[in-house]
């Protein structure tokens, strides 16, 4: 996510358990929300499983902020340096991420059902890699630090609201062309719906993801002098990138919303895997995402 | 005294006989006067839709009260007793209630489950409220009647399969149209041909917002005729190329023994008109449109054998549902019969506290006269004591009382408190609700009574028993 640097010798502080508890009653809220919009589908779409759902989501969001504002209290910096503390970020940065679309688009508040279970699995891993400081670079501070990551985040956040729209709305085109009108379709939002989420999904992620890059870029060449272009979580990066161009493009022209849903799927999986190469074959410091 | 239905349905009488008895909105408040007034109705509530038109009614004494209704029901439908009185079919107590109740759960409509009842049965009641007579039209049992069946209405649709899917091919197409474009409002709409199925699912898709119609036939004179009746306007076979890219939905139901829209003319269509996709429902056999059509991924093509499986997919569900909507019903029904029965310890219980009012009021003025010389205050305090006292004592007896009736033992109790407490007989008020825990049945009329477990053919059978 941002340059190598020097690492302080000081040992991390220890865990404070008050906001680790914060942190698990989030991840019980947001499985809890998971589990009603399951209960919601299975029973045929009938109910009020969305109601509650959205309600818990957003108490747990809610709980989410409490216990990362509770961490940088305890530990005088923002949860963005570290696996456990960046992950638990990039969870409620989706939440919040889903919070604004079912406040803006209450339909859309299906989507939950996918972005749910990725808030969970970020959180729950963050949780077991432990919520604390990584032995911090030095360098790894300031505004521009916290600016970088978080646009980041926010990139990343659109490509994953773009990529739970995508992905029912694939689910939704298909149901409609092989004429099953039943409980999965009554479900999932109408195609348009599912439409303009993973649209403006893609532009305010490609936005903010361009800045974040320009931001991280502009710093290394102003104080490192120079830029690794090899360096993998700048391969990273760029891939990612590219998978935003490669999304927006595919929505051009007749039938772009397939394409576009069809696109932001296969990218969002090329962005996982990738990361997940570059994760354990070639960084392993526990700084980088 | 007895609750009682009278009316006609798509189980009784063909269509072109419903629609003589119908009632249009602005008919309702005259007609709801007019039984009150002319016809001595306490309370009524007029319910009359495309599939039935009934009048319920509370208290019906006798059954010659009901004549008299009748004779306004023939006179609406200008048909004579002996020509009209077949297709009129009455219920009477428990069977009002659960017939009610089926009603509007959608398990007595001709499309079983569907769910414009619910709101039309909520219209029936409120524009009896509307009606400025006193006392009030829809009064204490009309009331918790149709409240209680619009509870029941509600849990039904809420809790079982019962209104789930579309069973209608209109209305498969509207809730496709719904999945495709979101918000109907201002999408365009094209029928080829002018079938009745296209007719009706133009219109459903107009009830959505749906403008912009345009019905091309074969012949002008008929396209016109349709455009003219659903607002839109006529167009030719000839002109389909031209108008088909600003078209969101086509509905296709005409008699041509070939395709009318090719492959070829929906490719350049969509070639003009931009990313919208295109819905179309194909009802014609043969059909209207070539089958290839539906392989590109920006056409949604269903023809009549797909609508058809998806409307009889939903009509199998719905039916699985029965049991339990019944059950919902029946549990409601207990609940009505219940608060009826307690209906019959109201004057019993107004009795009881008036007589222990009046004691206490003898009382404390005959302990104010010999405490003459205590303080304001201080009388106030004995005041206040007496009417606790009386309340304490009062409150078990009460609650017991309507328990008791409530579970059945309604009239001997009820003359047990009067015989204990020294009660005078309630008089007419009294007798209005006594001895009919079960809703009463008039005079001779309880072959009327349906005994049998409720389903959505009782009406038939109570229709037959009262002919037979």
């Amino acid at each position: 996510m941002g340059p190598g640097a020097l690492l302080s010798l000081e040992p991390p502080p220890l865990p404070s358990s008050a906001h680790l508890v914060i942190h698990v009653v989030a991840l019980i809220l947001y499985v809890g929300a998971f589990l009603f919009w399951l209960r919601f589908l299975l029973s045929g779409a009938r109910g009020d499983g969305p109601r509650l759902a959205s309600w818990l989501a957003g108490i747990g969001v809610v709980a989410h902020g409490a216990a990362l504002s509770h961490y940088v209290l305890v530990y005088g910096e923002l949860p963005l340096v570290g696996l456990g503390p960046a992950l638990s970020s990039l969870s409620f940065s989706l939440g919040i991420g889903l919070v604004a679309t079912v406040l803006v688009v209450r339909e859309a508040a299906r989507v939950g059902i996918v972005v749910i279970p990725l808030m969970v699995g970020l959180e729950a891993v963050a949780l077991g890699m432990g919520v604390v400081p990584a032995p911090m670079a030095l360098d790894f501070q300031g505004a521009w630090f916290a600016l970088h990551v978080t646009l980041a985040f926010v990139g990343f956040q659109g490509l994953a609201l773009a990529f739970a729209a995508g992905l029912l709305f694939l689910a939704q085109f298909h149901e409609i062309k092989a004429k099953r009108l039943g409980s999965l379709f009554r479900f999932l939002p109408p195609l348009p719906v599912l439409d303009r989420v993973g649209r403006v999904g893609l532009w305010v992620g490609f936005g903010a993801l361009t800045l974040a890059l320009s931001l991280g870029w502009a710093w290394t060449v102003r104080y490192r002098g120079s830029f690794q272009w090899t360096d993998p979580k700048i391969v990273w990066s760029v891939v990612s990138w590219l998978v935003f161009v490669y999304a927006l493009w595919a929505r051009r022209g007749s039938g772009g919303a397939y394409k576009g849903a069809l696109a932001v799927v296969t990218g969002f999986g090329v962005v996982v895997v990738s990361f997940l190469v570059v994760r354990f074959t070639a960084m392993g410091t526990g700084l980088f995402l | 005294m007895a609750l009682a239905v009278l009316g006609v349905s798509h189980h009784t009488a063909p269509v072109d006989v419903r629609e003589r008895f119908h009632f249009g909105p602005h008919e309702v408040h005259e007609a709801l006067r007019r039984l009150r007034v002319e016809a001595g109705a306490r309370e009524v509530v007029l319910l009359s839709t495309c599939n039935r038109t009934e009048i319920y009614l509370f208290p019906v004494e006798k059954p010659e009260e009901l004549a008299g209704i009748q004779g306004h029901l023939l006179e609406k439908a200008g048909l004579t007793l002996q020509d009209g009185e077949p297709y009129i079919y009455q219920l009477h107590g428990e069977g009002v209630v659960r017939h009610l109740f089926q009603v509007t759960s959608g398990l007595d409509s001709l499309v079983m489950g569907e769910a414009e009842i619910q709101g039309q049965v909520r219209e029936a009641y409120l524009a009896a409220g509307e009606v400025p007579v006193e006392p009030a039209l829809a009064g204490t049992v009309l009331h918790r009647l149709f409240q209680s069946a619009l509870a029941a209405g509600g849990q039904v649709r809420a809790e079982t399969q019962v209104g789930e899917g579309s069973a209608s091919v209109a209305s498969v197409a509207v809730e496709l149209a719904r999945k495709i474009f979101g918000r109907l409002k201002g999408r365009r709409v094209l029928i080829l041909g002018a079938g009745t199925t296209a007719e009706l699912t133009v219109e459903a898709l107009g009830r959505e917002g749906v403008r912009g119609v345009v019905v091309a036939n074969r012949t002008r004179d008929r396209a016109e005729a349709l455009a003219a009746r659903l607002g839109g306007t006529a167009a030719e076979f000839e002109e389909l190329a031209s108008l088909l890219p600003s078209i969101d939905i086509v509905v296709a139901s005409t008699a041509a023994p070939h395709p009318v829209l090719t492959q070829a003319m929906v490719d350049e269509a969509l070639g003009k008109g931009g990313s919208s996709p295109l819905l179309i429902v194909d009802i014609a056999l043969p059909r209207d449109v070539e089958a290839s059509v539906g392989d590109d991924s920006r056409v949604f093509l269903y023809n009549v054998d797909d609508l058809r499986k998806i409307v009889d997919s939903h009509v199998a569900r719905r039916r699985t549902a029965l049991p339990q909507a019944q059950r919902i019903i029946q549990e409601h029904a207990r609940q009505f019969r219940d608060w009826y029965a307690t209906l019959e310890v109201v004057p019993v219980i107004r009795s009881l506290r008036a007589r222990g009012e009046a004691l206490r009021q003898e009382e404390t003025e005959w302990l104010s006269r010999r405490l003459a010389h205590l303080p304001e205050e201080d009388r106030a305090r004995v005041e206040e004591f007496s009417r606790r006292l009386m309340n304490k004592l009062l409150h078990d007896p009460t609650v017991r009382l309507r328990q008791g009736v409530a579970e059945g033992g309604g009239p001997e109790l009820v003359r047990a408190v009067r015989f204990l407490f020294g009660l005078e007989d309630g008089g007419e008020e009294d007798a209005a609700t006594q001895g009919h825990g079960d809703m009463g049945v008039p005079g001779e009329s309880e072959k009327y009574l349906e005994d049998g477990e409720p389903d959505t053919h009782s009406l038939d059978e109570t229709h037959s028993l009262e002919r037979g």
